[in-house]
């Protein structure tokens, strides 16, 4: 039993390394793409984290659960498949890391149902230290420091917010950079952004049009294999995957209904029988049917319908009449692209009556042009529709030279609109400001840089006091445990250091100032918490962030990431400054503002981990040291949100 | 439920990605495709082990239609060009040859990947934007008003498929051919947009390529069973009444819904409907119409009752004539059996009953229209394919040459030229050039100089014989000389014109030897030959190279980013 427990955490932990080494190739700009063969002769290309585990068909089940939890978060997401590998791999590396540590404390006399226990115990803490990690230390972090670095991808002037065109490109392209190939990344970011700017009819109606998007995207995008990529491009309008059963060429705005069922009226219909008694009364059917069938195509020409779309097929009577009538007509068209049409123009589907000898029509529209369009050798319908409110019709043909890169991508470019709906929206956190005195949070912030005010000390105090029971109540059980928890603390801070650090001397002189920290932080614990030395953090941050350049990366990307940080650090103090003086920022529970973005080039690990070390040494929380992690991902507050969750079920399964 | 089997868990493999399997497994494809390029090219033979047909061919669709490569890197590479053909119909050995000649020659610099692709972008994206310029010295625009051009186009066409069995009178007749029915299908009066017409291919294999013609109208074949012939009465108008039905005459029951009929004892339904059938005819004959058209069966009742009033009937036309029979006579597609609006009805001159080879024929002369028939020859079967292909790609750049009216030298010339003005403009690369895509001056000449490597190879691949190839300097054409030339003669005076026409051998060229310019690269920039066209120019389609060098750029660099492989084996 104990084994089993034991093998929980190192049997995810090889599992979700596997899952890393795989994926690690595509990570990043520098990251390359992955073919996937199908035993049916397809192949497809991506740096989709997602899409490859998804091709991957692995066996072992908790691999597995980490896959479709990965799929899941991706769906909601749009990004962060590969960043979600990385970091669960990280915390399982961690929490393997300490609990052996721990359990070596246990020593070797203990029998051995005490150990199994002890180490139940064990990973019953740890899962709810994940858990309050994750609900209030984790919220917390974001909401109080990280908050200063995130930027805005809105422009204010005045009164009136916007969206800043350049800030949506950086975005797009940092995250293009991380899912197509590297020669098309300019383009196709650049032609999302258009896409985005096309279809917007006015700002306050983005989210709605986003929605749109996510939601209809394969049927707004057509892909044409064999052209280069170069000649994809936006048109306006829509079109429909149909050719044309009867085409009449019309000029200027033509009206149009839509049929989901076939015009010419059935002999007989379901559930019922027709008797017959003579060849002449056949015939009479058959005469009536046609008839019927005339008269419902002349009633519709002379309400000036010009076009009918059906979504079943249509009796070649009704196309005869049709194209007697000047009417044209598309059959068989998709459930999907009817219903986006039916949003697009809220137009209601026709239903043929033919009892009555004059059918109602009731509901028609108009658009301005109905046009064969030829794709990929194929003949389409192209429809010019009118805007509605929130949504300008365009359509995207993407083009590439083989099918496996279309869709690579149509799939990106659909995350690009999830990420974007992600960004636009305010993510509500769980965790809740205590005070919500207006100018209290504020001069909290504003006196961020020197120390931390009253209301944050009350705040940690809680916290710690909460941690604190929790663990006393588990010592009572077990006097050890809370010892040699107190005591392991500092060496984990020790030995993660020196896992992360390549420079030894570093890491020496920095180990006993955290170690007296730590001493004097227990001793004289409550009153010391507040108290933080300015000049430490500044140390912390470049070392970790040198000492992970090291590990991870060639010396070259070094000066980038560095120039990233001090990019960002520019915008930040013009970005924040106006985030800061927004006057809502009164509220009681906390969220990420709607279009708060992050650097990328890893500069939100580093800040987090920043933080997370800042943090932990007030409040003694070894678990923090695991989420430690370099990575060249495009992260979004967001993406890493989403997925802790699901960090703390699997380590609820792994138990 | 025994069917149903777990999946297997895909394999995760790199293996196939590396260097030497890789080049292994492309200069195989490549030695195929390239020994097919141009009009020396070899034969490929294609026949599967199992017997079935057997056809021969040098053309790149039906190579790798017929071609089963199991390399993944292979099939991306196929399908991307088979997927280019399908577009542009030609152009598709010179992308494949290209393509493969660029990975090779990347793969053998040790850049890193990424380096390779942005440079190989930004040197595509300076080939296109010299292309696309004026000052292009490789491209000629296309005067419609003269035929020549035209006529030189497509007879390049034809002469590089050599597969087509055609001599050069042959081959001279045939582009005539060609063009005369392109021509048909242009619409005399247009509005504002053209719609084209339709030129089909008729099949009459086994006779004489010189029996080829053209026909306006269509020509339909006539079943032996039908073979009867009876004055047709007249028109006043000189016109026949032509009626076409789009819905089966044969007799059937029409679909009934989906609920149950319950027929009467004694009551036959097919009877009611051939009563229906003939009443139909009772229709057509008071409305005067002399020819019945219909897409599916017409049954024979009422056949031979049409038959009777001195009707004629063609059936089984199937859905590929529909559309040049309603255009060319003006009918409505008839779709119901019981009222038919006078208005469907449409009219032909003439019809006649031909034979051509062995077979009769029915020919719907048209009054006025766009739509012709051209009645193709060749002595056997897999030459009639390939000869038949060839035209099809010929209508196609034809179509092609409507919209964007420029042609590119053929012969290997603007292969050879872009590789001099390639290795010409890389001499001083801009610093923000070099910024952009994050290289040195170096790395960037090392890409440049692969990259021109791969387009004169693809020139040089035209040379099956072993024949010397050489270049000019001045103007940076193609040009190749006999391999077994006497010894007492200099080779410069063996070659008298370039690989397309335009440059002759009269003037001071500066000649290199091709595979070498590299070493030399190229100092002064390229001259445009002065002289006016001349008559036998070697054209290839724009269009077509533009977006065949495109796609071959944009697979290698898919193909050369590819870091490992996932098996699903399921």
């Amino acid at each position: 039993m104990a084994a089993a427990t034991a093998g929980g955490v190192g049997v995810a932990l090889q599992a979700a390394e596997v899952l890393e080494s795989i994926l690690s190739g595509s990570v990043g700009p520098e990251g390359r793409q992955v073919l996937c063969t199908k035993p049916t002769g397809d192949v497809l290309f991506s740096r989709d984290g997602g899409r490859l585990l998804e091709a991957l068909n692995v066996e072992h089940p908790v691999a597995r659960m980490i896959v479709t939890c990965v799929s899941m978060n991706q769906n909601v997401t749009g990004d962060g498949a590969k960043t979600f590998i990385i970091l669960l791999c990280d915390l399982l590396r961690g929490l393997k890391a300490f609990t052996e540590k721990e359990r070596g404390s246990f020593g070797g006399s203990i029998p051995s149902q005490e150990r199994h226990w002890k180490i139940c115990c064990q990973w019953k803490y740890i899962s709810q230290a994940i858990l309050t990690f994750q609900a209030h230390i984790l919220d917390y972090i974001m909401t109080q420091y990280l908050r200063k670095h995130f930027l805005s991808i809105f422009s204010f002037s005045g009164e009136e917010k916007k969206v800043c065109r350049s800030s949506l490109e950086s975005l797009l392209d940092a995250y293009f950079c991380g899912r197509v190939g590297r020669n098309n990344q300019k383009f196709i970011s650049q032609l999302t952004c258009d896409y985005f700017y096309k279809c917007l009819q006015h700002e306050d109606g983005k989210d709605e049009m986003i929605d749109l998007v996510d939601e209809y995207f394969l049927e707004l995008c057509t892909a044409v294999t064999g052209l280069p990529v170069s000649s994809s491009k936006i048109i306006s309008g829509f079109v429909i995957h149909r050719d044309f059963s009867v085409y009449c060429p019309a000029d200027g705005d033509m009206r149009i209904i839509i049929v989901t069922e076939p015009i010419q009226p059935a002999l007989s219909s379901s559930g019922s029988e027709l008797l017959i008694n003579s060849e002449a009364q056949f015939q009479a059917s058959h005469i009536w049917i046609t008839e019927k069938t005339k008269t419902i195509m002349k009633d519709l020409q002379s309400k000036g319908i010009k076009l009918l779309l059906s979504s079943v097929k249509q009796q070649e009577t009704v196309i005869y009449y049709a194209k007697q009538n000047g009417i044209s007509v598309v059959e068989y068209i998709p459930s999907e692209e009817i219903s986006l049409l039916c949003r697009i123009i809220s137009l209601s589907p026709f239903m043929p009556s033919w009892a009555t000898s004059v059918c109602h029509i009731s509901d028609t529209a108009l658009v301005t042009f109905c046009r064969p369009i030829l794709l990929n050798s194929r003949r389409y319908v192209h429809l010019g529709l009118l805007s509605t409110h929130s949504f300008i019709p365009h359509c995207l043909i993407l083009c590439g030279p083989v099918q496996g890169l279309t869709d690579q991508h149509i799939r990106a470019f659909h995350g690009a609109f999830k990420v974007l709906r992600q960004v636009f929206k305010v993510l509500y956190l769980s965790y809740k400001v205590q005070r919500s005195n207006q100018n209290e949070t504020s001069n909290s912030i504003n006196s961020k840089e020197n120390k931390q005010s009253h209301h944050l000390i009350e705040v940690y105090r809680a916290l710690f006091e909460k941690q604190h029971l929790d663990s006393f109540l588990i010592s009572k059980d077990n006097p050890s445990r809370t010892q040699s928890h107190l005591r392991d603390a500092p060496d984990l801070v020790l030995s993660s250091m020196e896992s992360k650090n390549d420079i030894p001397s570093t890491t020496l002189t920095q180990t006993p100032k955290i170690k007296e920290d730590f001493e004097s932080l227990l001793c004289s614990y409550p009153n010391k918490i507040g108290i933080v030395d300015t000049k430490e953090p500044l140390v912390a941050i470049s070392c970790s962030c040198s000492g992970d350049s090291l590990t991870d990366i060639p010396d070259e990307h070094l000066s980038v990431i560095e120039q990233t940080c001090k990019m960002s650090r520019t915008t930040i103090d013009m970005k924040s400054k106006e985030v800061l003086q927004d006057p809502s920022q009164s509220y009681c529970t906390s969220f990420i503002q709607a279009g708060s973005v992050l650097p990328v080039g890893g500069h939100f690990e580093i800040l987090l981990h920043y933080y997370l070390l800042d943090y932990s040494r007030q409040c003694q929380k070894p678990e923090l040291q695991c989420l430690e992690m370099p990575n060249w991902d495009a992260s979004l507050p967001g993406t890493v949100y989403l997925s802790f969750p699901y960090l703390h079920h699997l380590q609820c399964f792994v138990q | 439920m025994s069917r149903v089997k777990a999946k297997t868990p895909s394999l995760c493999t790199c293996e196939l990605l590396t260097k030497e399997i890789v080049s292994k497994s492309l200069s195989g494809l490549r030695e195929i495709v390239a020994s097919c390029y141009g009009p020396s090219g070899r034969l490929k033979q294609l026949h599967n082990g199992v017997g079935g047909s057997i056809c021969t061919t040098s053309s790149s669709s039906l190579l790798f239609n017929n071609l089963s490569v199991t390399h993944p890197i292979l099939k991306i590479l196929t399908t991307s060009v088979q997927n280019h053909v399908s577009h542009f119909s030609d152009c598709g050995l010179f992308t494949a040859i290209l393509c493969c000649h660029l990975i090779e020659n990347f793969q053998r610099l040790n850049l890193s990947s990424a380096t390779v692709i942005k440079v190989s972008n930004h040197l595509l994206s300076l080939c296109t934007d010299y292309l696309n310029s004026e000052t292009c010295g490789c491209r000629i625009s296309v005067d419609f008003s003269n035929m020549k051009t035209l006529h030189c186009l497509v007879q390049s066409i034809l002469t590089s498929k050599p597969a087509c069995l055609l001599n050069k009178k042959e081959a001279d007749h045939i582009s005539t051919l060609i063009l005369k029915a392109f021509l048909l299908t242009i619409p005399e009066k247009t509005n504002d947009f053209a719609i084209l017409g339709k030129s089909l291919i008729i099949p009459l294999k086994g006779e004489r390529v010189m029996d080829s013609t053209v026909l306006p109208g269509i020509v339909i074949e006539m079943p032996e069973v039908q073979l009867m012939t009876f004055p047709i009465k007249k028109l006043p108008s000189n016109a026949l009444k032509v009626a076409l039905f789009c819905i089966s005459m044969s007799g059937e029951i029409s679909d009934s819904g989906e609920g149950t009929l319950i027929v009467t004892y004694g009551v036959s339904l097919e009877n009611a409907v051939v009563d229906q059938l003939l009443k139909l005819g009772n229709q057509l004959i008071s409305d005067h119409v002399d020819i019945v058209v219909c897409q599916k069966v017409i049954h024979p009742v009422l056949k031979q009752y049409l038959h009777q009033h001195h009707i004629v009937t063609i059936d089984r036309v199937g859905i590929s004539l529909m559309e040049p029979l309603c255009e060319m006579t003006g009918t409505q597609p008839i779709g119901s059996l019981n009222f038919i609006s006078p208005t469907s009805y449409g009219y032909v001159k003439d019809l006649c009953y031909t034979n051509f080879g062995s077979k009769p024929y029915f020919h719907l002369i048209p009054n006025d229209s766009t739509v012709c028939s051209l009645l193709l020859c060749n002595r056997n079967e897999t030459s009639w394919n390939e000869l038949k292909l060839t035209c099809q790609t010929a209508q196609h750049v034809l179509k092609l040459m409507i919209r964007e009216p420029l042609a590119l030298l053929g012969g290997g010339c603007t292969e050879t030229h872009l590789a001099f003005f390639l290795s010409h403009k890389v001499i001083s690369v801009p610093e923000c050039v070099l910024k952009a895509n994050d290289c040195t001056q170096t790395e960037y000449k090392i890409v440049a100089n692969a990259f021109c490597n791969a387009l004169q190879a693809v020139a040089c691949s035209l040379e099956h014989d072993k024949g010397k190839i050489l270049a000019d300097r001045k103007y940076g054409h193609f040009w190749s000389v006999q391999p077994d030339f006497p010894p007492n003669v200099k080779w410069q005076d063996l070659v008298s014109k370039c690989g397309c026409g335009l440059c002759s051998n009269k003037e001071e060229l500066n000649w290199c030897l091709l595979q070498s310019i590299h070493s030399a690269s190229q100092n002064s920039p390229l001259q445009q030959p002065t002289n006016s066209l001349k008559d036998h120019l070697t054209l290839d389609c724009f269009t077509a190279k533009l977006h065949g060098l495109q796609v071959a750029v944009e697979t290698a660099s898919l193909i050369l980013d590819l870091s490992y492989v996932i098996e699903d084996k399921n």
